[in-house]
C-alpha cells in the first residue's frame, strides 16, 4: 500500500532548552490519564477554566486531560484530519471549532470502540471520562461542544460560569465583589456535584495548598514574561507554545513550579548576556491569536528572513498580573481564593482599557501595554478559521493599536488544526510587505516623541 | 400624522417592517428617548418602565456587508457582522442609548466593539451567565439591577415598584397576544401565513409595546374576521435555531411547499413564549424570566443521565411545539458561523427524527442574494413529504 503523502513543513526551532524540554507536561497529562484508566480511577475531560475547575477536580483525585490542548497536539503531528472527517461524518458543520471537531471526531470513534481508546491513536489518546468540565468563559464552543459529546460518551457535563463584565460595568461600585460572590456560591455546587459524582469530600485544606502552589507558579511565569521585555528578546513565541503548557494546565504540579525555575534562569541567562532567541533582531512583534500549530517553522521562516522576533503574544494563555496582596489578606475560603484568581484573570486589564477609553479589557486591551512595555512594532494577527471568539476582536485591536500607539497590524488569515486554509508562502509575502510598514510607523512614533 | 400610522393591522405591521426606523424617528421629534439593544435577553419592561423606546437592532439581508470588513473578521457570526456594517453606515445613529448583552459570542463581542465606534449618551452592557442555577438568576438578577441604575441616571428618574410591575403587565399583555396569533396557525390550512407573522414580529421590535398590543389586537381581529387566504401546503413547518428576519427568506420557504406554523427562533416563539411571572422582587422575576424561559441554546441545559434524558432537558418544549401545531417536518436554520446553533445540529436531528419528523439543515449566508440556491433544496424537501 502507498505510503499517504503529507505536505512537508520545517519544523518550529525552539530557542529555549527548557522550552525543548516542556513536551514533558503534555505527554505527562496524557500518560496519566491513560494510567488513571488503567486503575479505574476518575478522569475528567476538562477546558481550560483558567484554574477555576481544575484544581478542585484535582483535588478530588480526579485526573485531567485537555481535548483542546489534544486537538494542539494531534495538529502539530498532523493527524487531525481522521478526527476532522468523522466530525463532519457525523453532521457538525464544519464552520465549528477545530478542536472542537477533532475531539468529536475522536469521541465518535472511541464510542465505535466500545468507549475504548480508539487503535493507533494519536499520542496514545484520550482515557475515557467521568465527566466533562465545560467552561463559559472566552466561548460558547467550550460548553456547546462537551455538551455534544453526550451523543457519544456516557458522561454528565458540568459548566462552569465565569462573569466577563464590560469594562465600564467592572468599575460600577460594588460590581466586582458580587462577581465574586456569585462565583464563589457557583463553585460550592460544582463541589457538590463532583462529591456526589465520586463519591468522595473535597479536602479544602488539600485544596488550599494547591491553590498556593498555583499562585506561586503563576507568579514565577509572570515574572519569566516580565523578563521578556528586555532587547533583544530572550524568548519568542514558539518557546511560549511550549512553556505554557505546566502553567496553564498543571501549575499545581510542584514539577511545575520547578521547570519554570529553570526557565526563568535560563531566559534570565540570556536577557543578562543580552543573547537574543533570534540572530539579528530587527523587528519586534506581538503575535495574537493562537498559532498555526501544524505549521510552527513559519515563525522560524520570518525569523530568518526579516529578523521578526514575536516577543508576546496571545494574552488569554499567560499567567495573571499579580493579585494585589490587600485583596486576599484574609481570605482564607480556597473557593475564594480560586475565584479572585480566576476572575483575575478575565478582568486584570479593565484598568488600561479604562485609561485608553476602549474596550473589551479581555482579548484586546493587554496588547496595548503589551506594545508600550515589550516596545512592539507590529502586530501579527491571526485570525482563525474555526476559532471565532478569539478572533473577534483582533481587527479592532489592530485598529486600536495603530490609532492610539501608531503600532501597526497585518492579519495572516489561518487555523489551529485543519492545515488546509493556512498559505504559508502568501502568509510570508504579507509579512515581507509588512516589514516597511513596521519602518514607517517606527519614524511615525519618532517623530511623536514616542520611546521606542 | 404619517402615513402608517393611518394604516391598521397587517397592513401596518408591514409598513412598520420596510421602514423600521421611521417611528422611532417620529417618536424622538415628540421627545422620546430610544435604546438599541442586541437579541432578546435585555429586559424590555426597564427599558419601558423608564419611557424609553426599545429597538431591536437587526442586520440587513439586502445590503452587502462592505464597513464591517475593516472591523470584524469574515469567521464571526455573519448575522453581527451585518449589524454592526449597518450601523457603521449610519442606520442606527438616531438610537439615544445602546444594550449590549451576553446572550452569545457573536453579540458579545459585538456589544464591546460596537461601543467603540458608535457612541451614544447611554450606553450598558449585560452580563449574562450561561448557567441557569439560582445562584445564576440572582447573579445575573444583581446584573440587571446595574442596568436598571444606569437607565435611571440617564432618564433622570427613578423606577416605583408600581410602575415597573405596571411595565411587566404590558409586555406580557403582548406577549399573550402574540401567542394568540401564533395560535391561528393550528388550523390547516393556517389563517397567516409565517411571512405576516414575521412582519407583525418585526414591527413589534421597533415601537412602543403599548403601540404593540394595539397593533397586535388590530392583526387578530383581521385575520379572525378575513376569508382565509393561506393556500394549503404539503408541510407543516417548524423552523428552529438562527434568527430569520427578511420575508424574501420565508416567502422562499412558503413558495416551495410549506405552510411555516411555529419558529423557534429568537424572532420567534422565544421572547414570547412565557410570561414573566409576578414575584415579590419584580427583578428577581425579570431575571428568571430572561435566564430560565427564554429558550435557546446559549443556555446550558442540565445534563441528563443519559442522551436520551439529555435530549429531553435541551428539547423538551419542542415535543410539545410540534404536537401543538401538528408540524410534519422542520427546518434548522443556522446562519454561517452561528455556534450556539452548529453545534445541536445532530443532536436536535436526533431528537426530532426520534418523533418521525424529518429535519432539512442548512447554513446560510444572512443575504438575499444568496437565497435563490436554497429554492431547490427546499422543493426536494417538500416532495419527501408528500
Amino acid at each position: 500500500m502507498e505510503k499517504e503523502t503529507k505536505p512537508k513543513t520545517r519544523k518550529s526551532g525552539k530557542t529555549l532548552q527548557t522550552a525543548r524540554e516542556a513536551g514533558y507536561f503534555g505527554k505527562k497529562m496524557l500518560k496519566k490519564g491513560l494510567e488513571a484508566q488503567e486503575k479505574g480511577a476518575p478522569i475528567g475531560w476538562s477546558m481550560v477554566t483558567w484554574w477555576q475547575g481544575e484544581l478542585i477536580a484535582r483535588a478530588m483525585d480526579v485526573e485531567l486531560v485537555f481535548p483542546e490542548n489534544y486537538g494542539a497536539f494531534c495538529a502539530s503531528v498532523r493527524q487531525a484530519e481522521p478526527h476532522l472527517e468523522r466530525s463532519a461524518a457525523e453532521g457538525y458543520p464544519g464552520t465549528l471549532c477545530g478542536y472542537a471537531r477533532n475531539c468529536i471526531g475522536y469521541a465518535a470513534m472511541m464510542a465505535d470502540n466500545n468507549g475504548k481508546v480508539p487503535e493507533g491513536a494519536p499520542g496514545g489518546g484520550l482515557a475515557k471520562p467521568k465527566f466533562l468540565l465545560g467552561s463559559g468563559a472566552a466561548c460558547d464552543a467550550r460548553y456547546k461542544w462537551f455538551q455534544a459529546l453526550g451523543r457519544y460518551l456516557d458522561a454528565p457535563v458540568w459548566t462552569l460560569d465565569l462573569p466577563q463584565t464590560g469594562t465600564n460595568e467592572f468599575f460600577l461600585a460594588g460590581n466586582k465583589e458580587l462577581n465574586i460572590s456569585f462565583m464563589v456560591s457557583h463553585l460550592r455546587k460544582y463541589v457538590a456535584f463532583l462529591e456526589d459524582l465520586l463519591g468522595t469530600k473535597l479536602d479544602y485544606d488539600r485544596l488550599r495548598e494547591m491553590v498556593i502552589q498555583t499562585l506561586k507558579t503563576l507568579e514565577l511565569a509572570h515574572q519569566v514574561d516580565l523578563l521578556r521585555r528586555a532587547k533583544p528578546s530572550p524568548m519568542v513565541g514558539t518557546d511560549f507554545w511550549s512553556v505554557m503548557i505546566p502553567h496553564l494546565y498543571l501549575p499545581d504540579d510542584p514539577e511545575a513550579y520547578e521547570f519554570y525555575q529553570r526557565v526563568y534562569d535560563e531566559v534570565k541567562q540570556k536577557v543578562d548576556n543580552k543573547i537574543g532567541a533570534i540572530p539579528n533582531e530587527k523587528y519586534r512583534m506581538m503575535f495574537s491569536e493562537l498559532p498555526p500549530w501544524h505549521t510552527l517553522g513559519f515563525f522560524d521562516e520570518i525569523a530568518e528572513r526579516f529578523g521578526i522576533a514575536i516577543v508576546i503574544e496571545s494574552w488569554n494563555y499567560h499567567p495573571i498580573l499579580p493579585i494585589p496582596e490587600e485583596e486576599l489578606d484574609g481570605v482564607t475560603d480556597p473557593l475564594e481564593l480560586i475565584a479572585r484568581l480566576s476572575y483575575r484573570k478575565w478582568s486584570e486589564y479593565n484598568p488600561v482599557a479604562e485609561k485608553y477609553g476602549v474596550g473589551p479589557g479581555f482579548f484586546m486591551a493587554a496588547y496595548l501595554q503589551y506594545a508600550e512595555d515589550y516596545q512592539a512594532d507590529g502586530l501579527l494577527a491571526h485570525p482563525l478559521m474555526s476559532c471565532r471568539p478569539a478572533t473577534y476582536t483582533l481587527l479592532h485591536t489592530r485598529n486600536t493599536l495603530e490609532e492610539k500607539l501608531k503600532v501597526p497590524g497585518v492579519v495572516i488569515e489561518g487555523d489551529i488544526v485543519d492545515l488546509r486554509v493556512f498559505n504559508e508562502e502568501e502568509a510570508i509575502s504579507k509579512v515581507e510587505a509588512f516589514v516597511e510598514t513596521m519602518d514607517h510607523f517606527r519614524d511615525l512614533r519618532k517623530e511623536a516623541g514616542m520611546a521606542w | 400624522m404619517s402615513e402608517e400610522k393611518k394604516k391598521t393591522g397587517l397592513a401596518r405591521a408591514h409598513e412598520l417592517y420596510s421602514y423600521r426606523n421611521r417611528r422611532a424617528l417620529e417618536l424622538k421629534s415628540e421627545g422620546r428617548k430610544t435604546l438599541g439593544y442586541f437579541c432578546c435577553y435585555p429586559p424590555l419592561e426597564i427599558m419601558t418602565a423608564l419611557d424609553f423606546v426599545p429597538i431591536r437592532i437587526l442586520g440587513d439581508m439586502d445590503e452587502p456587508i462592505t464597513v464591517a470588513d475593516g472591523y470584524l473578521p469574515t469567521v464571526m457570526c455573519i448575522f453581527y457582522r451585518s449589524c454592526f456594517d449597518v450601523g457603521m453606515k449610519g442606520k442606527y445613529d438616531y438610537l439615544d442609548g445602546f444594550v449590549g448583552s451576553h446572550s452569545c459570542d457573536g453579540a458579545e463581542r459585538t456589544s464591546h466593539i460596537w461601543r467603540n465606534y458608535m457612541k451614544t449618551p447611554c450606553n450598558f452592557f449585560l452580563d449574562m451567565p450561561h448557567t441557569s442555577s439560582p445562584e445564576a438568576v440572582r447573579f445575573f438578577k444583581d446584573q440587571m439591577n446595574y442596568f436598571k441604575e444606569t437607565l435611571e441616571d440617564f432618564a433622570g428618574k427613578k423606577i416605583t415598584r408600581d410602575r415597573l410591575e405596571e411595565s411587566i403587565s404590558l409586555h406580557n399583555k403582548q406577549r399573550q397576544l402574540v401567542r394568540e396569533l401564533f395560535n391561528l396557525r393550528k388550523p390547516d390550512p393556517p389563517l397567516v401565513t409565517g411571512s405576516e407573522v414575521l412582519q407583525v414580529i418585526i414591527a413589534l421590535m421597533v415601537i412602543p409595546v403599548e403601540e404593540g398590543i394595539n397593533l397586535l389586537e388590530e392583526v387578530l381581529q383581521e385575520v379572525k374576521s378575513r376569508p382565509n387566504v393561506t393556500p394549503k401546503k404539503p408541510g407543516r413547518l417548524l423552523i428552529w435555531g438562527s434568527l430569520i428576519d427578511h420575508t424574501a427568506f420565508t416567502e422562499l420557504i412558503e413558495n416551495s411547499g410549506f405552510n411555516i406554523v411555529v419558529e423557534d427562533t429568537a424572532i420567534g416563539a422565544r421572547p414570547f413564549w412565557h410570561d414573566v411571572e409576578s414575584t415579590e422582587d419584580p427583578m428577581h422575576g425579570l431575571a428568571r424570566h430572561y435566564l430560565q424561559e427564554v429558550k435557546c441554546p446559549r443556555t446550558f441545559a442540565k445534563s441528563g443521565r443519559d442522551y436520551r434524558e439529555d435530549l429531553e432537558n435541551r428539547f423538551g418544549y419542542l415535543k410539545e411545539f410540534a404536537k401543538y401545531w401538528n408540524v410534519n417536518s422542520v427546518y434548522a436554520n443556522i446562519i454561517r458561523n452561528c455556534d450556539i446553533h452548529g453545534y445541536e445540529v445532530p443532536s436536535i436531528k436526533d431528537y426530532f427524527e426520534s418523533m418521525d419528523l424529518p429535519v432539512l439543515v442548512i447554513e446560510q449566508d444572512y443575504s438575499t442574494a444568496a437565497l435563490e440556491p436554497l429554492r431547490t433544496r427546499f422543493q426536494a424537501f417538500a416532495e419527501t413529504i408528500q
